[in-house]
C-alpha cells in the first residue's frame, strides 16, 4: 500500500462527478460506440452480402477465351485451303517492368531485335505508367515466339508476355481468295466463306475462369480456376477444285497480262449438272495472307498522293477493289453469250426451228426505234438457217428471233431462269439474285414490265435478245446456260458442300437442288448441238478459237459495248466474255470467263471470239484432261509422234521422218544417226523440221525462246525448228494454216534446252472475218 | 514469479518487505487474446504481399511482416510486463518530463524525421523507427492526468480549466500539422477532450466546442478541395477515381464477401494484393472477409470487454491519478478502435489509424502494450 499525500490531489479520492463521467465514457466508448459498429458490420456483411460478392468475385476471377479451334475451309478434294496455326501475341506489363525495376532499355533492345519492330516504340510503350497490357506484337509465329521466350527467361523478365492466339494461314495463298475470303485479327470471318459460315467454323468459345489477383496472375493458394470448353468449328468442305481453280486462275491472269485489261477480269466454273461452282476468280485477287496488302502500282500512287489522307483513301478503295468478288458482286449486260438464253426460249416455245431461214441485211429497224439496229457485220450476213446465225452471232436474225417469242414470254423465260423476279408491280424494275451461299451477290437490274412490253416500243425486247440494255452477274448468267445445256434444269448454284465434324464425320451433306425444269430434255440437246457448232465449225463457228483438238466444246461468245458509259463519256469500252462448256454432248463443266475493258493497244481485236475464246480453249485443254474426259484420238489433232532414230542408218531414218509427217536436216558427216532432237515420242506440229545427228554432238547451250504472237502456224513452227525447238498446239488442226499465233506456253526470252516444245494457242488471223461477236 | 493450480498467472512478486500485488487478470488475459489474434491476422493477411513483394522490401519472403510482428508483440509484452511493475507514482512524478520528451521528439520530426508518402512523421531510432505523436498521445493522458489533480476544483474556470489544456493541446496539434499528421490531431485533440471531460470542465464547453468544431470542418471544406473530395469519396467511393476511393471500395468488397461466417482463416482473396494496406489499416477488412460476420462480432466483443473492463479498473483505483490515466488510456484505445473500422466500413471518411493489437507495426504496438502496463500497473492498487 503506497502511502498517502495529503497535500497533493494525486491521492485524493476520485470525486462523484469522476466516476459518473467515467461510466459515461464506458457506456458510449465500450457499448454504444460497438453497438454502432456491428449495426455496419451487419449491413455490409449480412444485408449487402450478395452486393459486394458478386464485385468481388468479378474483379478476382478473369475470363481467358482459350484459342478455339476454327473448322478448317477444305476443297472439294479435301485438300485445306484455310487452316489454323496456334501463334502468340507478345504483350508488355509496363507496371511490372516499372514494380521490378526491369531494365527497359534492354527489353526495347531484345525486342526490337528479334521482332524487327522500331526500339523507340518500344521503349515508349515500355514506359507507359499504370499499364499492365501494351500490346507489342499481334500472331507471331512459333519460332519467333520461342526466341522471345527465350530471351523473357535469360533476362528473367516478368514485363514481357505471351499469349496464346490462333492465326489463320491460307496454303495457296491468292487461289480462290474471293470465295475462301479472310479473318480479322479477332478470328471471325470478314470476307467469302470465312464470313458466310463464320458461325459454323468458329464453333462456340472456350474460356478458362480463374481466380487472380490484382496484376491478373495467379494466387499462392486458395486458386481456383473453371475450364470451359467451347465447341470447336465444323471443317467446311467446298465444291471448289484447286486444280480446276488453278488452271483457270493461270490461264486468266495471263489473259489479262497479254490484253492489257483495264477493269480486271473473272471467271466462273460450274459443274452443270449440280450447280456447284467448281472454280470462281476475281482479278486482281490478293493474297489471303496479306489481305491489306495492294499491288505495287497502288503503293506507288499512295507515295504521289499530297497527303496522307488521300493517301489512305487509295489504300482502302485499293482494298475495297480487290476483295471485291467480280464474278457475283459486278453486274454487266452480258452481250451476245445471252443469245444461248433467247435461243432456248424461242426452240422450247416452238416458234423457230433448226430449218427456219433468217436474212440479216446488215441492220434492222425496230418499232419505237429511231436507228435501226445494226448487225456486227455491216454488210449483213445475207441468207442464214438458225443454226448459222447462231454460229454468226447475228443481231438482226436474233432480234427477229426475240420479236417470235414476244415480249411477255420472253419476261416469263427470264424469270425461270432466274434472271429475274415478276412483281405484282408492273412498273417496278425487275431484279433477281441466284441466293448462292457466298456473301456480296448483287442483283441484276431489268426494266419494268411496262416498259419492256409496250407493245408501240419493241426497242427494249429487240436489244435484250442480244444481251443488251439489262444487266445481270455472270454467275446467274452461267447458272442459266448450265440449265440450257444440261437438260433444262435450273440448278441451285452452291460453293459448300458438306460440314465435318473434327473426326471427319459429316454433319451436313448438301445435295444439289433443282429449283425447276425451264426447257426440255429435247430442247436442251438442240441447244447443245447448236452451241458445239459455234466452236466446232472452224469455218462459220464465231467461238472457234475455243476449239480444242480432241474434245467436243460447246460454247458464246461475247462482246459487250458499256452503253450506259458511252452514253456518259463517250467513250467506247467492251466487256468481252466467253461462256464455254464441254463435252458438248454430255455436259460436266460450264466455264464463263469476262474480261472487263482490253486496251486497244494489245494488238489483238477486241472482241469475245478473239480474246476470250482461245482462253477458254486453254482451260478445257486442261480441265478436260484433269477430270479424267477422254480425248479423241481421231478428231483433228494436228500433232505427229517423233519416232525412235537412233542407231538407224540415215536412209532408213529419212524414211521413218516423211512417214510421220515430218521433215529432217542433219547435222554432222555420217551414215549413222547418233542423236536427234526431238526425243522419240515427242507430240509435235506437223511438218516440222527434225533435227538428225550424224556423230555431232547436240549444243548444250540454253536457247532463247522467239515472240512468235502474229506469225502464222507454219511460220512460227519454222522459227522454233531453225533453233532446235518445237511447237505443238492445242488447236484443231483443220485451217490451222490461216490462223496466226496469240497464246505461247513458254514466253518470249525464256532460255530452254534444246528439243524443248512450245505449245501455241491459235487465233484468226484474217482481219476481214473479224467483228464484235 | 510463482504459479497458482488453476488460476491465471500471479504477478503479485515479494519486493523487500513490501508486496506487489496481483494485476487484473481479466484485463491481461483479453489483452493477450487480442494481441494472438493480431498476429495471426497479420500473418494471414500479409503473405500474400509479402509473396509477391510489389514493393522491393521483403525479398519474396511470405512470413516476412509476420515474423516481425511476431518479435514485436514479444517485445511488447515485455514492455507491458516492464509498465505493469512501474508504481503509479512514477508515472504521476514523471509526467511532465514524458510531456517534454513528446515535444522536443515532435519538434525534431520536421528535420530529422523520415519522409513517407508525402509526410515526415517518422523517426528513426537504429534499425527501428519511432512515431513522435505515439508517444505525445500517453503524454498528454499522464500530463493532463496530472494537471487536473494539481488544479482539482479550479477545473471549472476558464483560468485552470481551460486555457492550460487548450494551450498544450495547440502546441502538439500545431507540431503535427507540419508533419502532416492529419489523423494523429484528431485522436490527440480526443483525447484532449476526454481527460477534460473527466478533470470536471463543464458540459457547456464542450458543447461549444463542437459548435466551433463543425464550423471549423465547414470552412476548411470550402476552403481546400483535397479535403471536399474526401467527403464526396467518402459518400459515394465508387464514383470516385481516386486511391481512397479504390481502398474503399476493395475494402467493401472484402468486408461485404465475408458473408455471416467468412471464407475461413487465410481464406481471403481480396488480400491477393486488391486490397491496399492490407496488413495496416486495413487488416480489419480481412479479418471480416475471413472470419465473417461471426468471428468480428466476436472480436468487436472481446475490445468492448477490454474497454469496459479498462473503464472498471479505473472506476475502482482509490485515487484520482490513477482513474484519470486508466480512464484516459482506455479511452484512447476505444477510439482508436472505433475510428479504424469505421474508416474501414466507410461509416466514416478515410483516414489512416491502426488497429490496436492487429495493424503490422512495431513502436506502435510497443506503445500501445505499454500503456496497457500503465493499466495493469494501476490495478495492482485496487483492493
Amino acid at each position: 500500500m503506497r502511502t498517502e499525500n495529503g497535500k497533493s490531489g494525486y491521492a485524493a479520492r476520485p470525486t462523484g462527478q469522476m466516476l459518473r463521467r467515467t461510466l459515461v465514457l464506458m457506456a458510449v466508448c465500450g457499448g454504444a460506440a460497438f453497438a454502432l459498429l456491428l449495426g455496419r458490420l451487419y449491413k455490409l456483411q449480412i444485408t449487402d452480402h450478395e452486393k459486394y460478392e458478386s464485385l468481388a468475385i468479378a474483379q478476382q476471377l478473369r475470363q481467358t477465351p482459350t484459342a478455339r479451334a476454327r473448322g478448317t475451309i477444305r476443297d472439294r478434294n479435301l485438300k485445306p485451303l484455310a487452316v489454323s496455326a496456334s501463334v502468340d501475341n507478345v504483350y508488355l506489363s509496363p507496371a511490372e517492368i516499372e514494380m521490378y525495376g526491369e531494365d527497359k532499355e534492354l527489353i526495347a533492345d531484345g525486342l526490337s531485335e528479334i521482332l524487327g519492330l522500331d526500339r523507340c516504340d518500344i521503349l515508349d510503350k515500355a514506359s507507359q505508367k499504370g499499364s499492365w497490357y501494351v500490346t507489342v506484337a499481334k500472331k507471331v509465329e512459333s519460332e519467333t515466339a520461342e526466341k522471345i521466350r527465350k530471351f523473357k527467361a535469360e533476362n528473367s523478365l516478368m514485363g514481357v508476355r505471351l499469349e496464346t492466339d490462333i492465326k489463320r494461314y491460307y496454303p495457296n495463298s491468292s487461289l480462290a481468295c474471293h470465295v475462301i475470303g479472310f479473318v480479322g485479327t479477332d478470328n471471325s470471318g470478314l470476307e467469302g466463306i470465312e464470313a458466310q459460315y463464320e458461325s459454323v467454323l468458329a464453333g462456340t468459345k472456350g474460356s478458362t475462369l480463374r481466380a487472380t489477383n490484382a496484376y491478373g496472375t495467379e494466387l499462392l493458394i486458395n486458386g481456383f480456376e473453371e475450364y470451359r470448353p467451347g465447341e470447336s468449328g465444323l471443317d467446311v468442305v467446298t465444291t471448289i477444285d484447286t486444280g480446276i481453280q488453278y488452271f483457270i486462275e493461270k490461264h486468266l491472269r495471263q489473259a489479262v497480262a497479254d490484253y492489257d485489261i483495264q477493269n480486271g477480269a473473272g471467271a466462273i466454273a460450274m459443274d452443270v449438272n449440280t450447280g456447284e461452282i467448281l472454280a470462281m476468280v476475281s482479278l486482281d485477287g490478293y493474297d489471303l495472307n496479306n489481305f491489306l496488302d495492294v499491288s505495287d502500282e497502288v503503293k506507288q500512287e499512295m507515295e504521289l498522293a499530297p497527303d496522307e489522307e488521300t493517301a489512305s483513301e487509295i489504300l482502302r478503295n485499293a482494298q475495297t477493289r480487290q476483295w471485291r468478288n467480280k464474278a457475283l458482286s459486278d453486274t454487266y449486260e452480258p452481250g451476245s453469250t445471252f443469245k444461248i438464253i433467247t435461243l432456248a426460249m424461242a426452240l422450247e416455245e416452238n416458234v423457230v426451228s433448226e430449218n427456219d431461214s433468217f436474212y440479216c441485211p446488215g441492220s434492222v429497224s425496230v418499232v419505237g426505234r429511231t436507228t435501226p439496229i445494226r448487225c456486227w457485220k455491216s454488210g449483213g450476213h445475207g441468207s442464214q438457217n438458225l443454226t448459222q446465225a447462231v454460229q454468226h452471232s447475228c443481231n438482226a436474225a436474233f432480234v427477229n428471233i426475240g420479236q417470235r417469242v414476244g415480249a411477255e414470254k420472253f419476261y416469263e423465260y427470264c424469270d425461270a431462269f432466274g434472271f429475274l423476279e415478276l412483281s405484282d408491280d408492273d412498273d417496278a424494275s425487275l431484279t433477281a439474285r441466284t441466293g448462292i451461299d457466298l456473301a456480296g451477290e448483287s442483283g441484276s437490274i431489268w426494266w419494268s414490265r411496262n416498259v419492256f412490253c409496250s407493245k408501240k416500243n419493241l426497242s427494249q425486247l429487240a436489244a435484250a435478245s442480244f444481251g443488251q440494255t439489262f444487266t445481270i452477274t455472270p454467275l446467274q448468267l452461267i447458272t442459266a446456260v448450265s440449265a440450257c445445256v444440261n437438260g433444262g434444269h435450273l440448278m441451285q448454284p452452291y460453293v459448300v458442300k458438306a460440314l465435318l465434324r473434327p473426326d471427319g464425320t459429316p454433319e451436313l451433306e448438301k445435295q444439289p437442288r433443282e429449283r425447276r425444269q425451264v426447257i426440255s430434255e429435247e430442247t436442251s440437246a438442240k441447244v447443245r448441238s447448236i452451241l458445239e457448232k459455234v466452236v466446232g465449225d472452224p469455218n462459220e463457228g464465231t467461238g472457234r478459237n475455243a476449239a480444242v483438238a480432241g474434245y467436243r466444246i460447246g460454247g458464246k461468245t461475247g462482246t459487250s459495248e458499256k452503253v450506259s458509259l458511252e452514253a456518259k463519256t463517250g467513250q467506247k469500252e467492251y466487256i468481252v466474255s466467253f461462256i464455254g462448256f464441254a463435252p458438248a454432248d454430255e455436259p460436266k463443266i460450264a466455264v464463263l470467263i469476262f474480261l472487263d475493258t482490253p486496251s486497244n493497244e494489245s494488238g489483238i481485236y477486241i472482241s469475245g471470239g478473239q480474246m476470250a475464246a482461245p482462253v477458254v480453249g486453254r482451260m478445257m485443254a486442261d480441265i478436260l484432261p484433269y477430270l479424267g474426259v477422254e480425248a479423241d484420238g481421231e478428231s483433228g489433232r494436228n500433232e505427229c509422234s517423233m519416232p525412235m532414230l537412233i542407231g538407224e542408218p540415215l536412209y532408213k531414218a529419212r524414211e521413218s521422218v516423211s512417214d510421220s509427217g515430218l521433215r529432217c536436216r542433219t547435222i554432222g558427216e555420217g551414215d549413222t544417226v547418233t542423236d536427234q532432237l526431238p526425243a522419240a515420242g515427242t507430240l509435235i506440229a506437223p511438218d516440222s523440221e527434225v533435227i538428225l545427228y550424224l556423230g555431232a554432238e547436240i549444243s548444250q547451250e540454253n536457247e532463247a525462246v522467239p515472240d512468235l504472237a502474229g506469225m502464222t502456224f507454219s511460220q512460227a513452227r519454222d522459227s522454233l525448228s531453225s533453233l532446235g525447238l518445237f511447237m505443238n498446239t492445242i488447236s484443231p488442226a483443220e485451217n490451222a494454216q490461216k490462223r496466226i499465233v496469240c497464246w505461247q506456253s513458254i514466253s518470249s526470252g525464256t532460255t530452254v534446252k534444246h528439243g524443248s516444245v512450245i505449245e501455241v494457242t491459235l487465233i484468226d488471223g484474217d482481219e476481214t472475218i473479224l467483228g464484235k461477236y | 514469479m510463482r504459479y497458482d493450480s488453476g488460476r491465471l498467472p500471479d504477478f503479485s512478486v515479494s519486493e523487500g518487505e513490501k508486496t506487489v500485488r496481483r494485476a487484473d487478470g481479466s484485463f491481461l488475459t483479453l489483452i493477450l487474446i487480442l494481441l494472438t489474434t493480431g498476429v495471426i491476422m497479420v500473418l494471414s493477411s500479409s503473405y500474400a504481399r509479402a509473396y509477391y513483394d510489389p514493393g522491393n522490401i521483403t525479398g519474396g519472403s511470405a512470413v516476412y511482416f509476420f515474423v516481425r510482428q511476431l518479435l514485436y508483440a514479444l517485445a511488447g509484452v515485455a514492455a507491458m510486463l516492464f509498465a505493469s511493475r512501474l508504481p503509479m507514482d512514477f508515472y504521476r512524478k514523471n509526467s511532465f518530463y514524458f510531456m517534454v520528451a513528446a515535444v522536443v521528439l515532435l519538434a525534431l520530426v520536421p528535420f530529422i524525421g523520415v519522409k513517407a508518402n508525402g509526410a515526415r512523421r517518422w523517426i528513426g531510432i537504429g534499425g527501428l523507427t519511432l512515431q513522435p505523436s505515439e508517444i505525445a498521445k500517453l503524454a498528454i493522458i499522464l500530463e493532463f492526468s496530472s494537471m487536473i489533480c494539481k488544479f482539482r476544483t479550479g477545473m471549472s474556470t476558464v483560468r485552470y480549466g481551460i486555457i492550460p489544456f487548450t494551450a498544450v493541446l495547440i502546441l502538439i496539434v500545431g507540431l503535427l500539422v507540419l508533419e502532416p499528421h492529419f489523423s494523429a490531431s484528431i485522436i490527440i485533440i480526443a483525447i484532449g477532450g476526454v481527460m477534460m471531460f473527466l478533470g470536471g470542465v463543464r458540459l457547456g464547453w464542450f458543447a461549444g466546442a463542437f459548435i466551433l468544431a463543425g464550423g471549423a470542418v465547414a470552412v476548411l471544406l470550402t476552403m481546400f478541395p483535397y479535403a471536399s473530395s474526401r467527403i464526396v469519396t467518402w459518400r459515394d467511393p465508387f464514383a470516385s477515381s481516386s486511391d481512397e476511393g479504390y481502398q474503399i471500395i476493395q475494402s467493401l468488397y472484402s468486408i461485404g464477401s465475408g458473408g455471416l461466417s467468412g471464407l475461413g482463416l487465410g481464406g481471403s482473396r481480396q488480400k491477393y494484393l486488391f486490397l491496399p494496406e492490407e496488413h495496416n489499416d486495413f487488416i480489419f477488412s480481412v479479418v471480416c472477409e475471413e472470419l465473417g460476420f461471426i468471428g468480428a462480432a466476436l472480436i468487436l466483443v472481446l475490445f468492448s470487454l477490454l474497454i469496459i473492463r479498462g473503464y472498471c479498473i479505473a472506476m475502482r483505483c482509490g485515487d484520482r491519478y490513477s482513474l484519470l490515466v486508466c480512464a484516459g488510456i482506455t479511452s484512447l484505445l476505444a477510439i482508436q478502435v472505433f475510428l479504424n473500422i469505421a474508416v474501414v466500413t466507410n461509416l466514416v471518411p478515410c483516414t489512416g489509424i491502426s488497429l490496436p493489437f492487429f495493424s503490422y507495426g512495431g513502436t506502435a504496438l510497443i506503445i500501445e502494450l505499454f500503456e496497457m502496463g500503465i493499466v495493469l500497473s494501476a490495478s495492482r492498487d485496487i483492493f
